[in-house]
């Protein structure tokens, strides 16, 4: 197993947001994370990135290992540079005042030197031609969909293997969102790893092979997608019929 | 410090086309032109001593507020201590100037022949700078955990423990300051007859300039943005934001002390009220007239205060009066500075057919 999250217990205070939760990546998978509102998704993500609080609450129980070794100990900046573990944040959270290129440019901080970093480039451009386009635009001018190709652009020049997402497709016109999702499908054909957390259950589940349905910090449903979209439970419950 | 130009890589389509030779020497030709001029300025006696002074006034000026623009602009801190940095630097290569190139009442004859002070002088000012580095490390530290308003309280706190260290510190003259570095620079003129203090502050203040716009814009020194723009997201993009905080701090900080040492050997005496709240608010004033996040911002608004400041000397204390109040203005009128955070060559962009600066 790539990644394994195991009886992980977080709280926030007195209030435990992760009640055990456990789960798996394997190497060139697409699993998702679906659920309603505070299930403790988002949560679950900076975990694995090993943010400190307060973004992310400590670990108080249970254990996250990456190819067998546990990372509790690891400093989120080493997430990216040793794991190769690259999150696309909730809100994008891109650096506005940089232009395109200097937001991409920013992200190879920790591989200065690396002959890679024009090919990755290369790559970021043909999967979202938009920012080629706009790469001397200062990115808080782009539309919210060109923002979030730009935070998927961003993550990959790390020269990242896992690709971490949080709702990348909350607040983008559907065409955007397909777009987005087709070049996600691109870059998981290409060998990227990626643990996708979506509101959009519907489309999470016909895009990732296998899903875990995370309800106030328990996992509640877990299986290939094609079980769960066939699941009563959850087509009731996230899929609205 | 690494910061080799990688941000060229980033350029897959070519348009960082190659600067052509003009471009390419245009920065050193003016450098020289620059020294040439104060050279013969120096030496003719073309302007009065006074005139000199207040142009090395400027070139001070203009370190300090390039360096403190470093932390306060491109990473988006608010450090207020500047003057503290600038009074360890001021002080360490005084003593050791004194201490090896100078007869002395308190250390005795010099340790080293005072020609020696031709090639020993920019050293004794770079020590004072590395020192001063190693000061920032009072504020690199604290800033892991504490940003904004906290983290200023701590800068303040900094410099006063500078200040306070220094005025308890009798082998140095304590609050009565500390002087002979007159005879260091004249040591300097006996064994070469040239304007000495003028060439290296100029070439100190171009070092300054040329070491920020290196840092600023390779891939290394853009962390410094992300600090300020988005520490997670900084952090997520595998930047060392802890690391980078101290690099930045101590570069600002190392500046600083650079400044400080030539301050010293340009007016020849130091005491440890001329570093106090008033010179890092002197350097605050610089950073946000100038414009936050732009160096050539900064150089224009040190040449332009330490020009007001020499104008306003006949009002005397009344002078902290009308500065303030200029501050006051600016922030109401002009909150950006007056470049901003743009460069010279981007509000005129015809500029760039001249000239590449890194």
């Amino acid at each position: 197993m790539l990644l394994e999250i195991e009886n992980l217990v977080v709280r926030y205070g007195s209030i435990e947001a992760l009640h055990g939760v456990s789960f798996t990546v394997d190497e060139g998978e697409v699993v998702t994370l679906i659920g309603a509102n505070g299930a403790g998704k988002t949560t679950t993500l900076l975990s694995i990135c090993r943010l400190p609080p307060p973004e992310a609450p400590r670990v108080a129980e249970g254990d996250i290992r990456f190819a067998g070794r546990s990372i509790l100990a690891v400093e989120p900046h080493d997430v990216v540079r040793a794991l190769k573990m690259a999150l696309v944040p909730e809100g994008r959270r891109i650096f506005g005042n940089l232009t395109v290129e200097e937001n991409l440019e920013l992200a190879t901080y920790a591989r200065r030197g690396d002959p890679g970093v024009v090919k990755d480039l290369e790559r970021v451009f043909q999967l979202f031609p938009r920012l080629r386009e706009r790469r001397r635009q200062r990115s808080e001018s782009l539309s919210g969909g060109e923002q979030q190709m730009l935070a998927v652009g961003r993550a990959l020049m790390t020269g990242c293997r896992v690709l971490l997402l949080d709702e990348p497709s909350m607040g983008l016109a559907p065409v955007l969102k397909y777009e987005m999702f087709r070049a996600l499908k691109r870059l998981n054909q290409e060998g990227v790893t990626i643990l996708l957390v979506e509101q959009n259950a519907a489309l999470a589940l016909k895009f990732a092979h296998r899903g875990y349905v995370l309800d106030t910090g328990r996992i509640v449903a877990e299986g290939p997608t094609d079980h769960l979209l066939s699941n009563e439970e959850v087509k009731r419950a996230y899929l609205g019929g | 410090m690494s910061s080799q130009p990688t941000s060229v890589a980033v350029r897959p389509d070519g348009t960082a086309a190659r600067p052509t030779a003009f471009q390419r020497w245009s920065v050193p030709a003016l450098t020289l032109a620059g020294l040439a001029v104060l050279l013969w300025v120096g030496q003719s006696g073309a302007l009065t001593k006074y005139t000199q002074t207040v142009i090395m006034f400027m070139a001070v000026n203009v370190i300090v507020s390039a360096s403190l623009n470093l932390v306060n602009g491109y990473m988006g801190e608010f450090s207020c201590g500047h003057g503290g940095f600038m009074a360890v630097g001021a002080y360490v290569s005084s003593v050791l100037g004194v201490l090896l190139f100078a007869k002395d009442r308190v250390f005795g004859p010099p340790l080293l022949p005072p020609e020696w002070a031709l090639v020993g002088f920019p050293l004794i000012v770079l020590v004072g700078g590395l020192a001063a580095a190693l000061a920032g490390l009072l504020v690199a530290i604290p800033s892991f955990r504490t940003r904004g308003d906290y983290l200023a309280i701590i800068t303040i706190a900094a410099n006063y423990i500078v200040i306070s260290a220094v005025e308890n510190l009798d082998v140095i003259g304590g609050s009565r300051g500390f002087m002979g570095m007159k005879r260091v620079v004249k040591a300097m003129g006996r064994a070469w007859d040239l304007p000495w203090m003028l060439l290296w502050s100029f070439g100190f203040a171009v070092f300054t300039l040329w070491i920020l716009r290196r840092f600023v814009y390779s891939t290394y020194g853009k962390g410094v943005m992300a600090i300020c723009q988005d520490e997670v997201a900084a952090e997520i993009m595998s930047v060392n934001t802890n690391r980078m905080k101290v690099a930045a701090f101590m570069l600002s900080s190392g500046l600083a002390g650079v400044a400080g040492g030539l301050f010293a050997h340009i007016v020849g005496y130091v005491n440890p009220g001329s570093f106090g709240i008033l010179k890092s608010t002197e350097a605050l004033v610089m950073v946000y007239l100038g414009g936050m996040g732009s160096l050539s911002g900064s150089v224009l608004s040190a040449v332009l205060f330490t020009l007001l400041l020499e104008a306003l000397r006949p009002l005397q204390i009344i002078k902290w009066i009308v500065v303030p109040l200029l501050l006051i203005l600016l922030m109401q009128f002009r909150p950006e500075g007056i470049l901003g955070n743009r460069e010279l060559a981007d509000v005129f962009p015809g500029l760039r057919r001249f000239f590449r600066f890194k």
